[in-house]
């Protein structure tokens, strides 16, 4: 079933200015984009400051694969299992640029992946690391902590 | 060669077992087996003097069949009038080395992935809209350790976008809830995927009210008082908790119970149905809050029903499908139809505990069979074209050799999918899952309260589907 719209290229440029060619159909795996692309607004470059040119390559490299016939289901697992070893710094990008691209298959394996980086840490390392702040009273820390202390064990 | 490694692996396996369940019997004198129908029936509790006297393990050996689980019940009010809800002490096996290991590494196998320091320059800025996202990915204990981090952090339960992003992660094993003999009015919940024993130190329940696990659907457990009253509904892993309006019978026999959701979350509702041994049943829809009677059992289906009442129902597309015998089969309750239809289905011989299954749309037996002196778990599968059951697959024989000779009774908890089998005789309470897809055969690791050694007998319990955000 081919359809008309099959040899349509869709121009990306990222926020250091690298420009990206691809087929629409790996495009509109971003639902950001496919958005774009129904409305009618993805005829010029589309214009993306917040995603730089090595997150944008990585999750265009990801769409690809994706609408790539020829990837077994195993191999698929493989390539999106190994997507993910990155330093902490790329893959926080990685995170922002799939949550703001909307790709969602990529941002759920991400999120799940921040998920696996944080579940064993104590509450008081999660502060820390996010920046948030502690708002219970020592009292109402304990209450939660004994409340909750099950889950502990 | 090949015959000396396979002896070695026999005695390293018999070492194994040795280890993991006490290489001897206590000393103390036991009195010789009672015949199965010593206990009262409901209506004359034994006055507590009486059971002290009795070795307390004796209600394992209840026979199903002529009533007498009802003795079961008789034992908790006596327990429950003497004013403590405390059971009676099982017998103490001798200390048990594996408990210590399975805390150790349970722990360890926790924070293998948390060697990552992550770097606060890299996520202090992390947006405040992923955060929902992420914790709703994270293991269920650890959701509850994460609730001391911040305020918004404790009351993601009550959020409706957090409700949403939990709807869309998928759902791995579910936990089993159960009822220890130690103390009937908590739970201890067993989370197969971490080998974790939890034990809230809020009950979910109302105190000072005994309640038996008899359904689930989803993340909620549908418990009946001891009387056979009231239902209650409840999610184990948070407050949320119910009781169902009053049924419009007003005589309370034995009933036995089936849930299920509205389509495929908690979100459309569930209905429960009971059903009793004279044909009378009712259904309650949650979305309406009520009780209705839909109609009366067709006259095809024989009665009295003698329902199976230790095998939970199971439910498939949409039908409820309970256990019986006089005829051996299985009667089904259609949700949508409304009608009830009547299966015969001849029984294995020498089945003991039979209790309904199912996995991928297929109806499962799992019992236990026993001949001569030798016991096994077996697990049959309903071939629907001939309604014969056919054996599929049996516990490893190391495993079944620790019965030999002894009287063993079995609970199955759950009902879908991953069982646990409680297998309890005089002096042991083994513990083991069974997953019905991959054939998998595990060992659980004894019930163990914090800071304590003492292993806890599960008596009752059912699986349910952990969601932090089903609501009663």
């Amino acid at each position: 079933m081919s359809s008309s719209k099959s040899n349509k290229i869709v121009k990306l440029e990222s926020s250091d200015n690298k420009t990206f060619e691809v087929e629409e159909a790996v495009a509109v795996q971003s639902e950001t984009l496919k958005n774009m692309v129904d409305d009618g607004c993805a005829n010029d470059t589309i214009p993306l400051p917040n995603v730089n040119g090595k997150i944008l390559e990585m999750v265009l490299g990801w769409c690809k694969k994706h609408v790539d016939e020829t990837v077994t289901g195993d191999e698929l697992n493989k390539y999106e299992a190994d997507f993910l070893d990155l330093d902490q710094a790329d893959l926080y990008g990685l995170l922002m640029a799939a949550n703001f691209l909307n790709v969602k298959g990529l941002l759920d394996r991400v999120l799940q992946r921040v998920a696996d980086m944080i579940k064993g840490k104590k509450p008081e390392e999660i502060r820390r690391i996010f920046n948030i702040k502690n708002d219970f009273t020592p009292e109402e820390e304990e209450e939660i902590r004994l409340e909750n202390a099950w889950a502990f064990d | 060669m090949e015959g000396l490694a396979m002896l070695r692996q026999l005695i390293g396996q018999l070492q194994e077992l040795l280890e993991v369940y006490g290489s001897h019997p206590p000393l103390l004198p036991y009195p010789p087996d009672p015949p199965p129908h010593f206990l009262q029936p409901l209506h004359h509790p034994l006055p507590l003097s009486d059971l002290h006297s009795h070795q307390p393990q004796r209600w394992c050996f209840l026979n199903v069949d002529d009533g007498s689980t009802d003795d079961y019940y008789s034992l908790i009010m006596a327990a429950g009038k003497s004013g403590s809800f405390k059971m009676l002490e099982p017998y103490k096996p001798p200390p048990a080395k594996k408990s210590r290991k399975e805390r150790t590494r349970g722990k360890s196998s926790g924070t293998t992935n948390t060697s990552e320091a992550m770097e606060q320059q890299i996520w202090k800025d992390f947006p405040e809209d992923l955060f929902e996202a992420v914790i709703a990915r994270l293991p269920i204990a650890t959701f509850f350790r994460f609730r001391s981090v911040c305020r918004k952090w404790n009351s993601l339960l009550n959020s409706q976008s957090f409700s949403q992003h939990c709807a869309q992660v998928p759902q791995g094993n579910p936990w089993f809830y159960t009822i220890t003999h130690e103390n009937v009015n908590s739970g201890a919940m067993y989370d197969p995927s971490l080998k974790k024993w939890h034990h809230p130190t809020i009950s979910s329940l109302p105190s000072k009210m005994i309640v038996l696990p008899v359904a689930s659907a989803g993340g909620l457990v549908c418990f009946l008082d001891i009387g056979h009253r009231n239902f209650y509904i409840c999610n184990p892993l948070t407050q949320s908790f119910k009781e169902l309006p009053a049924r419009s019978v007003k005589v309370w026999s034995r009933v036995a119970v089936g849930m299920m959701l509205n389509g495929n979350s908690t979100c459309g509702g569930y209905k429960i149905l009971w059903v009793g041994c004279d044909g009378e049943f009712e259904v309650y829809d949650s979305v309406k809050n009520s009780w209705t009677r839909p109609g009366n059992m067709p006259s095809i289906i024989k009665l009295p029903l003698s329902l199976n009442f230790r095998s939970q129902a199971v439910a498939i597309d949409g039908t409820l499908y309970f256990m019986r015998s006089d005829p051996e089969g299985i009667v089904s309750y259609d949700m949508v139809t409304g009608v009830w239809k009547q299966y015969i289905v001849p029984a294995p011989l020498h089945l003991t505990d039979p209790t309904l299954a199912e996995c991928g749309g297929r109806i499962m037996l799992v019992g236990l069979l026993s001949k001569n002196a030798a016991t096994c778990v077996c697990i049959w599968e309903l071939q629907k074209m001939t309604l014969l059951w056919k054996e599929v697959d049996r516990m490893p024989n190391i495993w079944c050799l620790e019965f030999y000779g002894k009287h063993v009774r079995m609970t199955c908890l759950g009902n879908k999918g991953l069982l646990m089998l409680s297998l309890r005789s005089r002096q042991m309470n083994r513990l083991v899952t069974y997953n019905v897809s991959s054939r998998e055969w595990l060992k659980v690791p004894g019930c163990v309260v914090p800071r304590g050694r003492k292993r806890q007998w599960i008596a009752c319990g059912t699986a349910f589907h952990p969601c932090l955000t089903d609501i009663a």
